[in-house]
Parts: structure tokens; sequence; C-alpha cells
């Protein structure tokens, strides 16, 4: 489902801030992405939807090598990727329903789907009866939950999380991830970038370590280390 | 490209442009406000122009004297003047043009356009007949003038008129109007065009999380842009209907106006009553358009990546 051959990326001549990286994850795995701040976690995921692009190497996403893709066909690559935030990302002015919904109105489902779509993953993420809701009016859990329902809302063959459980509390946190097992055993692949030491030592996936843009370690049912 | 004309697509365009309307509404109404100044300015200058062309029609093409032929002339009267005429041909004379009643009818029409009352009183049994001359040396005032006195001599001649006497004045008067107006509105439109901009940025900067949120889901280019290129065209529209209403107002205030200045002002050609005022609201609604587009349309392009 994704392959980084020899990625290397750098923001200035002296910041490199990925190297050489390789690695091939299969459809339907939980990959964890771990390291230190600066290690490259975040740059490595906006390869992925090509938000960046590198100086080097190859990023090839269901089948497709993502480097070479013509901007006009990157819209389309995006719909096929779900994304989830530390920050949420949702919108102020929207209710939960119209946050989910925006994801499908923006490139075209029509109104019928939205309408029967929408409730269902509300409903998946356990926010079934909040719809009108806005985020200010959720918690930081519940926020979370419905940024998973838009990234979602679509079914995407793969989810990119970045710190998802960053600005929650622990319990919260396992919740979070009971979710994303549960997407991920739709046949969904999930790749997280996480500090959370508890979170990936629970949940015993995949593991792929980085540090300062070079991967140091990538185990099967790893811990954080 | 065919999904993006869905119907679900159209309402969420249309939702967002007035979404978008409403956060601006200062910036948008200083935008509209521009817009409509310069594009008054740009459709008065066209009519401004066409009042002078009407003025200057009889003149064209190197007209420099009219010999006026008094109303019912006999043929005999009119060929006395047209043998003197033919003699010069060639010689201090390029060339003459004969313009009888009907053409002298449609030209009182132009010239009298502002001046209903008079235009009623001339008729084809009044209406003095005229030659146009083309002399060979245009710039020869003294031998023009010269001419003037031997035709004003001749017995079916009603009255001689030089370009000099309306002419260069008037051209004068064109040209210092017409410099200056088009400047004025050149000016205006550009700066319509850079607050239009100025709104679209603006604009999608208070909007900047939702277009990251919408790039990252997957929504095209196009699909972005076009809510904030429909606001900037709409804004430019409303400014062209903004200033069509107020071309409306002043021409028709100037026309009526006309009408009471003296016959032999020289104004009462300077008016326009035909359908010429309606091209030009017609340009001036796409000129608007356009200025809106094209500025919403940069803006738009280059501020996408928020």
């Amino acid at each position: 489902m994704i392959r980084l051959e020899n990625v290397t990326k750098s923001y200035a001549a002296d910041v490199v801030a990925l190297r050489d990286a390789s690695f091939d994850i299969a459809k339907g795995e939980f990959v964890f992405l771990v390291g230190p701040s600066g290690s490259g976690k975040s740059t490595m995921l906006r390869l992925l939807n090509r938000q960046d692009r590198p100086e080097r190497g190859a990023v090839w996403v269901a089948g497709r090598n993502i480097i070479d893709m013509p901007p006009s066909r990157v819209p389309l690559l995006r719909r096929n990727i779900g994304n989830i935030f530390q920050d949420y990302k949702l919108l102020s002015n929207k209710t939960v329903f119209e946050n989910v919904a925006f994801a499908q109105e923006v490139i075209g489902k029509p109104r019928h789907v939205i309408r029967q779509q929408v409730p269902a993953v509300l409903d998946l993420v356990g926010l079934a009866g909040k719809e009108e809701r806005f985020p200010h009016q959720l918690s930081g859990g519940e926020q979370q939950r419905v940024s998973i329902a838009r990234a979602f809302v679509n079914r995407p063959l793969i989810l990119i999380a970045d710190e998802p459980t960053g600005n929650l509390d622990p319990a919260t946190g396992e919740g979070i991830m009971r979710l994303l097992d549960r997407i991920n055993k739709t046949g969904t692949t999930v790749v997280m970038a996480t500090h959370d030491q508890r979170i990936v030592n629970t949940m015993r996936k995949r593991v792929i370590q980085l540090d300062r843009g070079v991967i140091v370690r990538d185990q099967a049912r790893g811990v954080y280390e | 490209m065919s999904d993006l004309f869905s119907l679900s697509r159209i309402a969420y365009t249309l939702r967002e442009t007035w979404a978008s309307f409403q956060r601006n509404v200062t910036l948008t109404a200083a935008a509209i406000i521009t817009s409509a100044v310069s594009l008054l300015i740009f459709g008065l200058t066209l009519l401004i122009q066409h009042g002078f062309d009407n003025l200057l029609a009889r003149w064209e093409g190197g007209v420099e004297m009219i010999v006026y032929v008094q109303a019912q002339t006999s043929d005999e009267g009119r060929a006395v003047i047209e043998e003197n005429l033919t003699k010069q041909v060639g010689v201090t004379i390029e060339r003459f043009e004969y313009c009888d009643v009907q053409c002298s009818l449609a030209d009182a029409d132009r010239v009298l356009a502002g001046d209903p009352t008079t235009r009623g009183l001339l008729t084809e049994a009044n209406i003095p007949t005229l030659y146009k001359i083309v002399p060979t040396d245009g710039t020869d005032v003294a031998f023009l003038r010269g001419l003037k006195v031997d035709y004003e001599d001749l017995p079916a001649v009603q009255n001689v008129v030089l370009a000099e006497e309306q002419l260069d004045l008037i051209s004068k008067l064109q040209g210092f109007i017409s410099t200056y107006t088009t400047g004025l509105w050149i000016a205006l439109m550009m700066a319509s065009g850079l607050l239009i901009w100025n709104t679209i940025r603006t604009a999608m900067f208070a909007r900047r999380r939702e277009i990251e949120v919408m790039k990252l889901v997957g929504a095209t280019d196009w699909f972005i842009r076009i809510p904030f290129m429909l606001e900037g065209l709409i804004q430019g529209i409303l400014g062209g209907v903004m200033a069509v209403g107020a071309m409306s107002f002043i021409n028709w205030r100037w026309t009526n106006g006309v009408a009471s200045f003296p016959e032999n002002s020289g104004f009462t050609a300077l008016v326009v009553v035909d359908g010429y005022q309606w091209t030009v609201a017609l340009i001036i609604l796409v000129f608007g358009a356009l200025v809106g587009m094209v500025g919403s349309g940069i803006a738009a392009s280059r501020f996408l990546d928020v």
C-alpha cells in the first residue's frame, strides 16, 4: 500500500528531515512512527499525501509513485487518504454534522449520500445525537472523534494520524486508539506518528523509529523503547 | 470537470460565496463602490466621446468649409455654386460633397439631438442643404477665409462656416476631456481591481483553515477557487449595475439640461439619446465582471497555499 524508496528530504542545506528512508507498509497494517521531536515523523506523513516532495527517492502510494504525479491528480490521491491532527483542525463555525459532511461536499458527493453516510460514521465514532453541536461545545476527545469521522467518512485506503492523542488525557487517548484500531480492522491502513509510549506499548503494532531523519528501527509488534 | 457542476457543488459554491460576502461586508462595499465610480467615469468618457463625435461628424474626412444653401433654392441657383466649386477642384479644392435634404435632416437629427424643439421646426421645406468642402491645403487659414468671403457673395448661399470656427475649439476640448477622463478611469479601474484582489486575499486568509482542510480531503484547486472568483465577479457586476444607474441618471439630467441651452451654444449635439447609451451600459457590465473576475482570479490562484 505504501512504499518509500531511499527518500531524502531537507528543508535547508543543513536541515535534513529524512535521510535515505525506505520501508514498505502493507494494506491493512497499523504502523506507529516514533521518535523525538524533529526526527522526521511529520515530514514522513506530509510526503505520504504530497504536501511535500523529497529531493531524492520515490514514494509509492496505492501502486503509484506520487512524486511524479501531476498536481491535477493530487486531489484524487488525497481522497484515498484520511488525515487526523493533534489540534483536530475542525471548522468552528460548522456543526459536528457539517464538519464531517464538509469532507464529502468538497469532493462533490450528492446530498442524499451525505445524509446517509455522515450519521453512520458519527455513530461509528460514538457521536450519535451530537450532530448539531459546535466544536466548542465538545470535549477534546469528542472533537478528535469528529476529526476521525471526517477523515474516515470517505472510506479512505489510508489513515494518517499526526499525534492524535497529543492533546488528550490518557483515558480519552485510549478511547481514540480503540476507535483507530476498529477502523484499522475494516481494512484501512493506519500510519500514526506519536510520542505516547504507553499507547505504543499497549497496542503492540509495527513500530518504525526515526532519529534525526534516519530510520533506526523497524519492528513488528514493537514497543516504544 | 463534469462533477464540478453537480447540483451539490453548485449549491455549495453559492452558499460559500454568500457566506464570504457576509464575512467581509465593509471591504466588499468598498470594492463595489470603487468599481462603480471607476466604471461610471469609464461610461461617461464613452458618452462624452460619442457626444463630441456627434458634434464633429459633419467635419469628418478633412472637411474644412461648409456652404449652406438656402432652402427651396432652384436647381439653377445650386448650379451656380456647384459650377464655382467644380472649377476649383484640383486647384484649391481637393473634392466637395453635396448633402441633400434627406442628408441634411439626418445631420440635424445628430446635431440637434439635445434640442428637440429646434429640430421639430426643421422640415424638408425649410432645411438648408449644404456642400462639404475639402481643400487641397487645410492648413492655409488665410486662403480659407478668402474662399469663405467669395462663396458668401453667391446668391443662393445662406451662410458659410469654416472648421476653424467650430472644430478647433471642440477638438481641443475633446482632447483635453478625453485625456483626463481616460487617465482617471484607468487609474480607478486598477484601484478597484486591486481592492477586489485584496478583498479576496483577506477572505482567503480568513478561511485558511477551511482551505487547508479542503485541500487535504481532496478538493481540487478549481473547486476552492470558484467561490472566491464568483465573489469577485459579483462585486464587479454590482459595481457595474450601480455605475449604469448613475450614468443613466446623469445622462438624463444632462440631456434635459441641454435643451434649455441657447440654440447656438454648440452643446445641442453633445448628448446621447440613441441606443448607444445601452451599448455603453453593456460594456460597463462586461468590464465590471472582467475586472472582478481577473482581480479575484489572480488572488485566488496566488494565495491558494495559505
